[in-house]
């Protein structure tokens, strides 16, 4: 296989006394789709937000297009030793509470950052950010302020927010953990249509069904560890660890 | 019962004293303007300073922090006389420093002005402060994940958010700030308090000091019920609104 697009080795992340991630190593290909599974607390959301740095590791490696992001071992360094503008500049994120920014218009959410950030003209910035807002099926909500709009609109919003900044990599944060149940598909597919084109994602999910039907490879995580690792048939249809299969038990149950 | 009336409430006292006490008010008005502004500006330099991130800016926000709480412990009466007591001495300083009249402005008013901002100043960092901690984490994340600087972060997101947030109490500040500027008094000048005191040790009548409480209230009361439905309409909002507040 090429170069993978992410690569981390040996991520450890403690929160005071809690040990949340105790080793972990992920491949993400160009154009791979990962879903990370696990019940909660068990380190997944920290191991995503690991990849962006918003939790920098206190050991271990992060390459990104084989660049190692986090210098020299641990994060004593702080912030000089991460690599925080070529990681943002790569890597977007979704998160579950949307984080739209509620005094913006979706359309001011999609744009600030490409003017600011990337320093596009603001008709640039408009012209892309209508493009978006269009291709996530809120051509019509330009101007809406993010209060006026439903769950499933907001996250839209914000996947149209992240995917203005060019990213290689997005990362998608238990996205629609926070929607009505109706309202999830609508997110799920605009994910699944990034897929289709070939972003490369990582996605910490509840969705069986999604990671089952999108997915290039799961991976199963427990007590800050991956437990398993696979394509999607592989982990959740023959899964052949203990704990895998509990905790599919437990969810499918449903 | 007539007696009280004469020495508090005497019309006719009031109407013939009305210009002076005006001017004098006017005077007030100016002060509390100035610094009021330039007291909404440093204390957002500070509150900005408290909040900067990182190890190495440990002693910028030490010092901040030093400032805001000193400033916050010290009385102002006290501050304003020994501004106006210390400055004119400093022999180095030119002359334009030791007694300033710029804008055609009596140097008490710029000590006044001086005194009021580096005190209000204090206090009103920490009215930021509230607004800047009220906005969720998940906003500077959100930010910061877009490749904004800290500084872009705060300019663009953050700030709008907290002003937004901290309004009606910085309306408060503004109230508290406009009743000290009668502080300035004592360090001579001639704002609406000086005025009425002077009309009284000259005739020994107080209703012109009941004229000057009474203008304060033409402002003030306005001003403190714009305070309560600013309030009623943020809560309404936050409450009401599909927005979620995340921790």
């Amino acid at each position: 296989m090429a170069e993978p697009m992410v690569k981390l080795e040996g991520i450890h992340k403690r929160f005071g006394e809690l040990e949340v991630l105790r080793g972990v190593d992920v491949e993400v290909g160009r154009g791979e789709v990962v879903c990370v599974l696990g019940p909660s607390g068990s380190g997944k959301s920290t191991l995503l937000r690991c990849v962006n740095l918003l939790e920098p590791p206190e050991r271990g490696e992060i390459f990104v297009e084989g660049h190692d992001i986090c210098k020299g071992p641990g994060s004593a360094a702080g912030e000089a030793g991460w690599e925080l503008d070529f990681v943002r500049q790569r890597v977007g994120i979704v998160f579950q509470q949307f984080n739209l920014f509620p005094h913006k218009t979706a359309l001011e959410n999609v744009t600030m950052a490409q003017e600011k950030v990337l320093g596009r003209s603001a008709e640039e910035a408009r012209a892309k950010g209508t493009m978006l807002l269009e291709r996530v099926g809120l051509g019509d909500k330009l101007g809406q302020y993010p209060e006026r709009l439903s769950g499933g609109q907001q996250q839209r919003v914000a996947i149209a927010r992240a995917l203005a900044m060019d990213p290689r990599v997005m990362l998608f944060d238990e996205v629609t953990s926070a929607l009505d149940p109706e309202l999830v598909k609508e997110v799920l597919d605009t994910m699944r249509e990034l897929a289709e084109e070939g972003m490369t994602m990582m996605v910490v999910t509840h969705e069986i069904g999604f990671a089952r039907e999108v997915a290039d490879q799961v991976v199963f995580m427990d007590g800050g560890v991956i437990v398993e690792l696979g394509p999607p048939a592989q982990v959740l249809d023959a899964p052949r660890e203990e704990r895998t299969r509990r905790f599919l038990g437990l969810v499918l149950d449903r | 019962m007539q007696e009280i009336i004469d020495q508090f409430f005497d019309v006719g006292f009031m109407a013939e004293h009305f210009d002076e006490i005006l001017e004098g008010f006017w005077v007030t008005i100016q002060l509390a303007f100035v610094s009021g502004v330039l007291a909404l500006i440093w204390g957002l330099i500070l509150a900005l300073l408290r909040q900067l991130p990182g190890r190495p800016l440990v002693p910028v926000r030490f010092l901040t922090i030093a400032y805001i709480d000193v400033f916050r412990a010290i009385p102002l009466l006290l501050i304003l006389v020994l501004i106006a007591t210390g400055i004119p001495a400093l022999t180095f300083l030119p002359e334009s420093v030791r007694i300033p009249q710029w804008l055609g402005k009596p140097d008490p008013f710029w000590f006044g002005t001086l005194g009021l901002t580096v005190t209000y100043g204090a206090y009103m960092a920490e009215v930021y402060r509230a607004g800047i901690e009220a906005v969720p984490a998940g906003q500077m994340e959100a930010a910061r994940s877009l490749g904004m600087n800290h500084g872009q972060a705060m300019r663009n997101v953050i700030v709008p958010q907290a002003v937004r947030k901290v309004f009606a109490p910085m309306l408060n500040e503004f109230i508290a700030l406009m009743k000290d500027t009668t502080l300035v008094s004592v360090i001579a000048l001639n704002e609406v308090l000086q005025v009425a005191s002077d009309i009284q040790s000259e005739t020994f009548i107080s209703a012109g000091l009941t004229l000057g409480a009474l203008m304060f209230l033409v402002v003030i009361l306005p001003l403190a019920r714009l305070v309560d439905k600013l309030i009623a309409r943020t809560q309404g909002r936050y409450t009401r609104g599909s927005h979620i507040e995340v921790a």
